[in-house]
């Protein structure tokens, strides 16, 4: 009951979260002072010329009126056109979703079955060599600025060894699949060099994304880990003579996840609406880079795009996290 | 690990393996990384050089523009007449043009492309309306298209190539809410071009294949398929170049990436003088600015060579004037100006208008050139006692900015690329005054006499008469210091070394590839 209860309250905050976040992002991007229909208009274009494409698209109206249109539009799941490539908003981004999507989970999954333990092994052998060592990989992970490592990556595995392709989700263009996920439709269809290919192309995205992440995953873990080997529960089942593995993976672990899994969900919502700059070292054909050229570009309805996007993963992972931790925790169940 | 796991990941490694020691890219099918996305494949809706693979490979104009310098030659058009006046513009097409659905190419196709311009009010639009009105262009029988003035434009025929013809009845087929065929065409193929359209994906670029019934006869070696992808990041292109990966790249890199090409035993560099020259904005209506001496002193404080030999290590040539060197209409005997910060002295010293504030000098973001262009200024700036503020915005943001006199910053650097090779591209929209309010014209500079030697050039058809107004109107801008021209780019081709028969054109960069086959 108290999980249901929970999941009514934070859906019906979805909306009026959004539409605060909508009409925010509105008001950025309309005041910024840029002019995209002067670009799109062309260099040569004369102001009376700028003002006709102006009133054709709509942006000579008064703000208000814009804002209210674009959310009745919205309510119908028409999220506009681009400005420049006159193309649905919802169609590019949905072209565009399956590629960060796959990044994300693979860099997640990464992070997560390497982060946790690595975390659980540091703590267990507090300041001891492997600590040491755990800790220098944290800090670079969080210290390494993405775009160098994924060019050092790129120039050891690509360049110099030859054991990874450079950059891009596949040589050439992909096979038309069912998911748009290239590693699921190799498996539906049991094609396993197109599997290998797609993996190979992720390995480097992926580890690239996965460091900084899986450096967070540690600390917290490791922190959690030693915060709950004090608890007089843990002193109880040692003195049961319980085995050390059960203890530690079973119950210390279980105890110590809580805040883990408040940062994977924040980490999953961060990567999943923008892996902007390792999408675009390795010239992934994601979200993040449309994000990117949208915004330089100040394409009104493609930024306005990707912030109804990120906006609904950053509410919707929230969402689950709470529930994880509902999951996790028996104390969030009964109090 | 049990053996299931074992299993899985054998067979995992073991296609990573295939996947990476895939075989080699067939000989006839080419791959080029491109800076810009391809986000619409509509040759109407944009008229720049990041996407112009898409114009020149898929589409055909009546005319065309080639090599270097660059020479318009009879393309769908056979021929073409214009009328005494200069008004009338007849241009007889060639028969049996097929486009790529095999419809056949007419008159009523040149028609139905130019309006579709018009309406989309983009690309070439602006350029195209201020000579011709919507509506005043008419098929006069299947093979014959006229198009009528509004008033004399010398540069209209070299403006004619930016006319992509497109299938009129394909279009009308897949017209939507009176869209022109807008929302098909973004993604689709109308064209009549060398290549046709084989995959689209606005996230990846474009693959096209070679169109065999093209009405220019092909030669005996070309290539097959080629595909046109968005690779963003300088260095993954150059990485990609050297690892072959890609065959081709734009032209205009950082000279560090340009050297690292050099040496890469697969690529070779093609070295052209293009037509793209890097300038000052002077923004002539603000006071001091409106003092001629006080633009002088700027002109002379200005390093070139500094700029052009020592930051850019001679990659490009020095621009005194403000039409490409390598261009007619270019006063031979003007040298221009030089670093001298004694003259720039001598000027300021003369200056009826003292330069009592800051100058607010601009670049802009992510173009590293322009802020050292920028930095370049701004110290000669100080040795001559100018202070300085510099400014940097994206280019949306300049471009809102440099709409008026009161909003442009004092100094803008930045590029004039070719759109169409005249010196009106460069000379006339920059410095005419009813250019006013575009971004070309942010040197809200106004003098009558260099309006009236524009506005002859711009008019007859007399090349000797143009050539000339060109060359006076140009030794008044450099007199008045109107603008500090710094240099001429040049075009740094890389491409796989077994390329050969690329054709550099300022207007197409070397990226029509119907000329280019391998060697072996």
């Amino acid at each position: 009951m108290r999980l249901l209860a929970l999941l009514l309250r934070r859906l019906a905050w979805f909306v009026p979260t959004l539409l605060g976040l909508l009409a925010i992002t509105f008001v950025i991007s309309r005041v910024v002072p840029a002019d995209p229909v002067a670009l799109v208009a062309g260099e040569t274009a004369t102001p009376a010329q700028v003002e006709a494409l102006r009133r054709q698209l709509g942006f000579d109206r008064p703000l208000p009126v814009q804002f209210v249109t674009y959310v009745a539009r919205l309510a119908r799941g028409d999220m506009g056109t681009s400005l420049y490539t006159m193309r649905p908003i919802a169609d590019d981004l949905a072209t565009r979703l399956p590629a960060t999507l796959e990044l994300t989970l693979v860099a997640m999954v990464v992070s997560v079955v390497v982060g946790i333990p690595l975390g659980v092994v540091a703590a267990l052998w507090r300041n001891s060599v492997l600590d040491h060592a755990v800790r220098v990989v944290t800090v670079s992970g969080l210290a390494i600025a993405s775009f160098w490592l994924g060019i050092m990556l790129q120039l050891l595995f690509a360049m110099r060894l030859g054991w990874t392709p450079l950059n891009g989700r596949l040589a050439g263009f992909p096979p038309r699949g069912v998911t748009g996920l290239f590693l699921i439709d190799a498996l539906i269809t049991w094609d396993w060099t197109a599997f290998g290919a797609a993996l190979a192309h992720l390995a480097l995205p992926a580890a690239t994304l996965a460091f900084p992440a899986l450096a967070t995953l540690v600390r917290f873990t490791r922190a959690g880990v030693l915060d709950v080997m004090q608890s007089n529960f843990v002193l109880y089942e040692r003195a049961m003579g319980m085995p050390h593995s059960v203890i530690v993976w079973k119950y210390i672990l279980r105890s110590a996840l809580t805040s883990t899994v408040t940062q994977i969900g924040l980490l999953f919502g961060i990567l999943l609406a923008g892996a902007v700059v390792t999408e675009t070292v390795f010239d992934w054909p994601g979200i993040g880079t449309y994000a990117v050229n949208s915004i330089i570009r100040s394409d009104y309805n493609g930024v306005m795009g990707f912030t109804v996007w990120a906006g609904a993963i950053f509410i919707v992972v929230n969402l689950l996290v709470d529930v994880a931790h509902t999951l996790v925790d028996p104390r969030e169940r009964t109090t | 690990m049990n053996h299931g796991c074992a299993r899985l990941a054998v067979i995992v490694l073991a296609a990573m393996v295939i996947a990476t020691a895939a075989p080699a890219l067939a000989e006839t099918r080419f791959v080029f990384a491109n800076e810009s996305p391809y986000d619409t494949l509509d040759p109407h809706a944009v008229f720049d050089v990041g996407r112009v693979a898409v114009r020149l490979n898929l589409y055909d104009g009546l005319y065309r523009w080639l090599d270097n310098p660059p020479v318009l030659h009879p393309w769908l058009a056979e021929s073409h007449t214009v009328s005494a006046d200069g008004l009338t513009y007849t241009f007889k097409l060639r028969q049996g043009v097929k486009f790529h659905d095999a419809a056949e190419v007419t008159a009523e196709d040149v028609r139905y492309s130019t309006e579709r311009i018009f309406a989309g009010k983009k690309g070439a639009a602006a350029l195209l309306s201020t000579m011709v009105a919507p509506g005043s262009t008419k098929a006069l029988d299947r093979y014959t298209v006229q198009f009528t003035l509004g008033k004399p434009a010398a540069i209209f025929l070299a403006v004619v190539p930016e006319i992509h013809v497109v299938n009129s009845a394909l279009l009308k087929k897949h017209e939507k809410d009176g869209d022109w065929g807008g929302a098909w065409l973004v993604s689709n193929d109308a064209g009549s071009g060398s290549y046709m359209l084989a995959r689209y994906d606005p996230a990846i670029g474009f693959i096209a294949r070679r169109f065999a019934g093209h009405f220019m006869r092909w030669g005996p070696r070309y290539i097959d398929e080629v595909e046109f992808r968005h690779v963003k990041e300088d260095n993954t292109r150059v990485l990609g170049m050297i690892k072959g990966d890609y065959q081709g790249t734009g032209g205009y890199l950082p000279i560090d990436q340009v050297k690292r090409l050099r040496e890469a035993p697969n690529v070779k560099v093609i070295e052209q003088e293009s037509m793209r020259i890097m300038m000052f904005q002077v923004n002539n209506q603000r006071p001091p600015l409106n003092d001629v001496n006080v633009r002088r002193a700027i002109s002379y404080a200005f390093d070139y060579d500094g700029f052009n030999k020592d930051i850019l290590s001679g990659s490009v040539e020095r621009n005194p004037v403000p039409i490409p060197n390598n261009l007619w209409g270019v006063p031979r005997d003007v040298k221009g100006y030089t670093y001298d910060l004694e003259k720039a002295k001598q000027e300021l010293a003369k200056a009826e208008t003292k330069v009592d504030r800051p100058l607010t000098v601009g670049y802009l973001t992510g173009f590293s050139q322009t802020e050292q262009a920028a930095t370049v200024m701004a110290n000669g700036l100080r040795k001559i006692g100018i202070d300085t503020k510099i400014v940097s915005e994206l280019w949306p943001a300049m471009v809102e900015r440099m709409k008026k006199p009161e909003t442009s910053p004092d100094l803008v650097v930045y590029w004039i690329s070719t759109y169409y090779a005249d010196p009106n591209n460069w000379i006339g929209e920059m410095f005419h005054s009813g250019q006013w309010g575009t971004f070309k014209a942010s040197s809200f500079y106004k003098n009558p006499r260099v309006d009236e030697l524009l506005d002859v050039a711009l008019r007859s058809t007399d090349r000797k008469v143009r050539e000339k107004a060109y060359q006076d109107a140009a030794r008044i801008l450099v007199d008045e210091a109107a603008g500090v021209w710094i240099y001429n780019t040049k075009y740094f081709g890389p491409w796989a070394k077994t390329l050969e028969g690329i054709r550099f054109s300022p207007i197409g960069n070397g990226q029509e590839m119907r000329w280019v086959y391998y060697t072996k």
